[in-house]
């Protein structure tokens, strides 16, 4: 049986839950655990406070239920075991998170996954700006790990990542994979502006069927079948993603950029219509 | 019924047929890898798996032993395309990565679509394949990570050549094998041919490494020319009956080995069984035994009689 916390009532202030992970709940009593002391805007207050916790930690999972969009942090650092939030989520979810799994059944807010290093996030709904990109000031965004989002996500979508895969049912907005180092983003919907711009290595896929507005940057190869994209969607459906015949082996167009910089990155996308 | 005892030649005690001589197959522990070698195409597949394992009958002079294990259909390779799994065996973990790169690099990655993966789990003990060939993409090679695995995407003429970049090993048993002898060569052939089929039909985790896999030149330890490794089997060589020692029944004119390697010894064992028991159903078979070197060199004693009692007719 799950740790569960339900939300007592509606929140007003902003919560920060970083440092509320399995592992370190999981030899805490419930009386033990409902003192521990959070951030409600810039005060502390008791877990107890704010949510009804019932249940049991010892099996490493937590599950979250209620509307938690303004509660931030969920997960954030996490090393092992399995968060579930039933109903939406805040911004920072699995921040920096280094294993385990964080499944939201709702939405969630921006920097989903943000600078993350392993382990697993899957958001059924959709997700803000920023999600498995680095913080403003740092070198990396997410270094590994695996970012599911059955619905939208917003701009800078892995910004700076480094290794790692991010899977998005629907869209995205401008500049994912801005500076990409490497990874693999796919995006199954359409994309805003500049994909990939500043990219050096890695790989962004775009299969919605509208045109891919590429920067000038990025030359085209060609159209090719590109195998390991058969390897993503079964590892995808292993981890629970819808079936994507997208990746089952069709004919794509592959770009190479962004030759403002290294131009080791790649960009494959179904039409070349609207490209430079 | 009467087995033929192998010192004498004649028949010794109770047995299956009398056809089974009471003895043993010598075999070795090997270092072995599994490759699934995918295509668009079943023959391309194909295609690249024969040639990888082309001239790799026996470590006496060849890098390797290695086989084709079984045909894959889509459903059972990584990236849904047809495909053939392959054993490759060597005397060490060093020799079976160089035997491998070497032979997935030249007869693989040249093979037009094909790609190549470990079949084996990634323990602790792997080789490099994929991370010892990706240098032939000169710095254009990508790699990605897939579900815990790394891959390399080598770009080649038409497209990219996807492998893995490491294969798991495992303690495997080598040498293997039992020998048929008959009294009409055409016949001979044919059941050893049928003894081949039932083993590649019912066994898993195990090849033939020879032609077919059936080898002719069975061969003894040593020669009478200083430096030779190994030389023509006399005792089973039907035409030096007479002028040397022989271990074959009155009657045999022509003998046939098939050799057996596995990833584990009950699976030889099984492979052993069955062969035996399909090269029983011809009558010109006179008998059937299998070749050791007295039990000090091989620690697997794999006892026909006792594998036949061990995987009986539903092995």
């Amino acid at each position: 049986m799950p740790l569960i916390f339900r939300l007592a009532s509606a929140i007003g202030s902003p919560v920060r839950l970083g440092g509320i992970t399995p592992d370190r709940l999981r030899d805490m009593s419930l009386v033990e655990i409902a003192r521990l002391e959070v951030l409600q805007g810039n005060v502390s207050v008791a877990l107890g406070d704010l949510f009804r916790v019932s249940g049991d930690g010892a099996d490493g999972r937590l599950t979250f239920e209620g509307d938690l969009a303004g509660v931030h942090e969920i997960g954030r650092g996490m090393t092992g075991g399995e968060i579930v939030v039933r109903g939406s989520a805040g911004r920072h979810v699995g921040g920096g998170m280094t294993g385990g799994a964080i499944h939201i059944h709702g939405d969630a807010g921006d920097w989903l996954g943000c600078e993350m290093k392993g382990g697993l996030i899957h958001v059924r709904g959709s997700a803000g700006d920023h999600t498995g990109a680095a913080y403003a000031g740092s070198r990396r965004g997410m270094t590994e790990g695996t970012i599911l989002i059955e619905g939208s996500v917003g701009s800078h979508l892995g910004a700076s990542m480094r290794r790692g895969l991010v899977a998005v049912g629907g869209d995205c907005r401008d500049v994912a994979g801005l500076e990409m180092i490497a990874g693999s983003i796919l995006v199954f919907g359409a994309c805003g502006r500049a994909p990939g711009a500043g990219m050096r290595r890695g790989t962004i896929g775009v299969f919605g069927m509208s045109p891919v507005p590429l920067l000038p940057t990025f030359r085209a190869a060609g159209r090719f079948r590109p195998l390991f994209l058969r390897l993503i969607r079964r590892d995808l459906e292993r981890l629970g993603f819808p079936p994507r015949d997208e990746l089952s082996g069709e004919e794509l167009v592959l770009y190479h950029g962004d030759l403002v910089g290294l131009g080791k990155g790649e960009v494959w996308c179904r039409e070349d219509g609207g490209t430079p | 019924m009467n087995v033929i005892d192998s010192r004498g030649g004649r028949p010794a005690v109770e047995s299956l047929d009398g056809r089974v001589v009471d003895t043993f197959a010598e075999a070795f522990p090997m270092t072995a890898a599994r490759a699934i070698i995918t295509a668009d195409t079943r023959d391309w597949s194909r295609i690249a798996a024969q040639t990888m394992t082309g001239y790799a009958t026996s470590v006496i002079a060849c890098d390797a032993e290695a086989g084709i294990e079984r045909a894959l259909d889509e459903s059972e390779t990584p990236d849904g395309r047809p495909g053939f799994s392959v054993l490759v065996f060597a005397f060490s973990r060093d020799a079976l990565e160089q035997a491998l790169a070497n032979r997935v690099g030249q007869c693989v990655m040249t093979c037009p679509t094909t790609a190549c993966y470990s079949g084996l789990p990634a323990g602790e003990k792997i080789v490099s394949v994929g991370g010892r060939l990706r240098y032939f993409g000169d710095g254009w090679q990508v790699s990605k990570r897939i579900g815990g695995r790394r891959y390399w995407r080598i770009p080649v003429m038409d497209g990219e050549f996807l492998c893995e970049e490491t294969f798991g090993t495992t303690k495997g048993v080598a040498g293997g094998n039992l020998i048929v002898m008959g009294s009409e060569s055409g016949a001979t052939l044919r059941v050893t041919e049928s003894a081949v089929a039932a083993i590649r039909g019912e066994v898993r985790d195990v090849i033939l490494p020879f032609p077919g896999g059936i080898a002719r030149s069975g061969s003894k330890v040593g020669s009478k020319y200083r430096g030779l490794r190994a030389s023509t089997n006399t005792a089973f060589t039907p035409m030096l009956r007479g002028v040397v020692p022989s271990e074959m029944p009155r009657g045999v004119r022509c003998v046939y080995e098939i050799v057996i390697d596995g990833l584990t010894l009950e699976a030889v064992e099984k492979a052993t069984a069955i062969g035996v028991r399909a090269a029983l159903k011809e009558p010109a078979v006179i008998g059937v035994t299998a070749g050791n070197y007295g039990g000090n060199l091989g620690p697997h004693h794999i006892r026909l009689l006792d594998v036949l009692a061990r995987f009986g007719e539903t092995a």
